[in-house]
């Protein structure tokens, strides 16, 4: 075995094992911990990048270099624009998952303890489901104005779906076995439900809440290029008419960002309530 | 007998018509005309094969089947439905992964004041030997250590009746006799009626008073043979293995099991 292949072995081990000892007592070996090798290609791709802007190979008006970027957001910043278009965004994810996730708890729950109400509701809802997000624009728009009504109403339509489905599919599946423990000892339904049912259902619900979070913030994108005064989703609009690469570039940053935040703030609430149980 | 007529509560009758199961492909008869009385303070075994009815027998007591021909009593009183009158444990722990032992323990009693609760749960705990893993999470315990849980949930109610589905089936044999010979401490110190389903001959005849061999299709009690032994009993005794012989007999009809033929038994 040659020497560089020994190399490529070890990172390819760094890369799919959580081993964190160093080979020792080799030099000329490379070893990568984990951690780092993921940003190989992202600091690699932002150098190259900065790199050819500087030296104007890239057109600056089609991808301007991320230092400017970074300015721009800053300059933004500092006129007190970008939060209030950062603050505005999130608040109609904040409501509009609010509701869409309360409508889903609420039409899953229902299903998924029913199976009456199941039969009853999951066609309609998966007919709906199956219409794509951006056609019922129009129709919201012609129903609910251009003003904030029709954007929270395409949020919470995004938020709803993943929520009802895990809710009504985890209830249709917890063990019987469980529920029989809460017969033994003679619960109502009440308390079969507050008990026994979503103790045992919490970790899909909470898989739905986040995968319903993240179609929030796809729908605001959705909602707010589509007409709106104001909002990150405005701000990138504005950037693409009045040609300004760098501020759709921030845009589209920002919505990551704060897209992330918001999931791992979701998954902090999530381990900490189910960081007791197995797996 | 433990029938010594100080404490008569924990007597059970079973008058059982039949019970059949209706599915899409007709119905199965699943018991059918089964009498049997358990003495207070008794420790009954029920073996069979699988298919002879005995889980469902053990359901039926419980109140978990509610569906059949005829009547089960519980010191001259009609069951109908599950009630803490009866403790169940199940073939597997049944534990809720989300509470603590201690929770487990006490789910049954919400609504009762929390010192009584805690102290009835303690106690229960430190019963089957667990007093060291009150707050651990049922993912954090053994096979054996979880059915503990599983058994001082089932007492906690101070039920009058314990009623035990195959509850060491799922065991390593070493864990299995182990937790044998604690079900036996247990049942020394509650007192409790004690009814155990099982298709291991041995462990009936190591625990009963009186083991009930039921047959299949449809199930019915084939015999109940009383076992005579002082406790505790040793497994490789003359007169330990002659019992076993006699369930075994009576469980198998000659020529089903050739390869035990009675001479080198």
């Amino acid at each position: 075995m040659s020497t560089a292949e020994q190399d490529r072995r070890l990172i390819w081990k760094g890369a799919t094992t959580a081993s964190t000892a160093k080979p020792s007592g080799n030099t000329g070996r490379i070893y990568i911990p984990d951690r780092i090798l993921g940003w190989i290609i992202p600091v690699s791709v932002l150098l190259a990048w900065e790199l050819l802007a500087r030296l104007r190979i890239l057109p600056s008006n089609w991808l301007p270099a991320p230092t400017v970027v970074g300015q721009t957001t800053y300059q933004l910043a500092l006129t007190g624009d970008l939060l209030k278009h950062v603050g505005i965004t999130t608040a109609r994810v904040a409501v509009g998952f609010l509701l869409g996730a309360s409508a889903g708890t609420l039409f899953g729950g229902v299903t998924g303890y029913l199976p009456v109400a199941r039969k009853l509701l999951d066609p309609s809802l998966q007919a709906l489901r199956s219409v794509p997000s951006i056609a019922w624009v129009p129709l919201f728009l012609l129903w609910l104005g251009i003003h904030e009504t029709s954007k929270i109403a395409l949020i919470s339509l995004g938020a709803l779906f993943p929520v009802y489905l895990n809710l009504s599919v985890a209830m249709r599946q917890v063990d019987p076995k469980l529920l029989e423990v809460g017969k033994l000892y003679r619960l109502s339904g009440f308390q079969m439900v507050c008990r026994l049912i979503l103790p045992a259902v919490l970790p899909e619900y909470i898989v739905g809440l986040r995968s319903g979070l993240g179609l929030a913030w796809m729908f605001v994108v959705a909602a707010e290029l589509l007409g709106a005064s104001s909002g990150i989703g405005y701000l990138m609009v504005d950037g693409e008419m009045t040609g300004r690469a760098a501020v759709i570039l921030a845009s589209v940053i920002l919505f990551a960002v704060f897209g992330k935040a918001t999931d791992w703030m979701m998954n902090a609430v999530g381990r900490r309530l189910l960081g007791h149980r197995a797996g | 007998m433990v029938n010594n007529g100080f404490d008569q509560r924990g007597t059970v009758n079973i008058e059982i018509g039949h019970k059949t199961f209706s599915g899409s492909k007709g119905s199965l008869l699943a018991l059918k005309d089964i009498l049997l009385t358990i003495n207070p303070g008794e420790f009954v075994c029920i073996v069979g094969g699988s298919g002879c009815g005995k889980t469902t027998l053990l359901r039926i007591i419980a109140g978990l089947e509610t569906e059949y021909e005829g009547a089960v009593f519980l010191d001259g009183k009609k069951l109908i439905g599950t009630g803490l009158d009866r403790g169940v444990v199940f073939q597997e722990h049944r534990l809720l992964s989300w509470l603590t032992v201690h929770d487990n323990v006490g789910f049954g009693l919400a609504g009762r004041p929390p010192e009584e609760r805690s102290k009835d749960i303690r106690h229960y705990i430190g019963l089957v030997g667990l007093d060291k893993f009150e707050y651990e999470y049922p993912h954090q315990l053994s096979g054996g250590m979880s059915q503990r849980v599983a058994i001082a949930r089932a007492l906690v109610g101070r039920p009058e009746v314990l009623l035990l589905d195959e509850p060491f089936a799922s065991l390593d044999a070493l864990t299995r006799m182990r937790m044998q010979q604690e079900i036996l401490h247990i049942w020394e110190a509650e007192r409790t009626t004690v009814v155990l389903v099982t298709h291991d001959i041995e462990e009936a005849v190591y625990l009963a008073d009186r083991v009930v061999i039921m047959s299949p299709q449809p199930g019915t009690i084939r015999n109940i043979l009383p076992v005579r032994l002082s406790r505790p009993r040793d497994r490789t005794d003359q007169a330990f293995v002659r019992v076993r012989r006699s369930v075994h007999d009576e469980l198998f009809a000659p020529g089903e099991m050739p390869h035990l033929a009675p001479d080198n038994f």
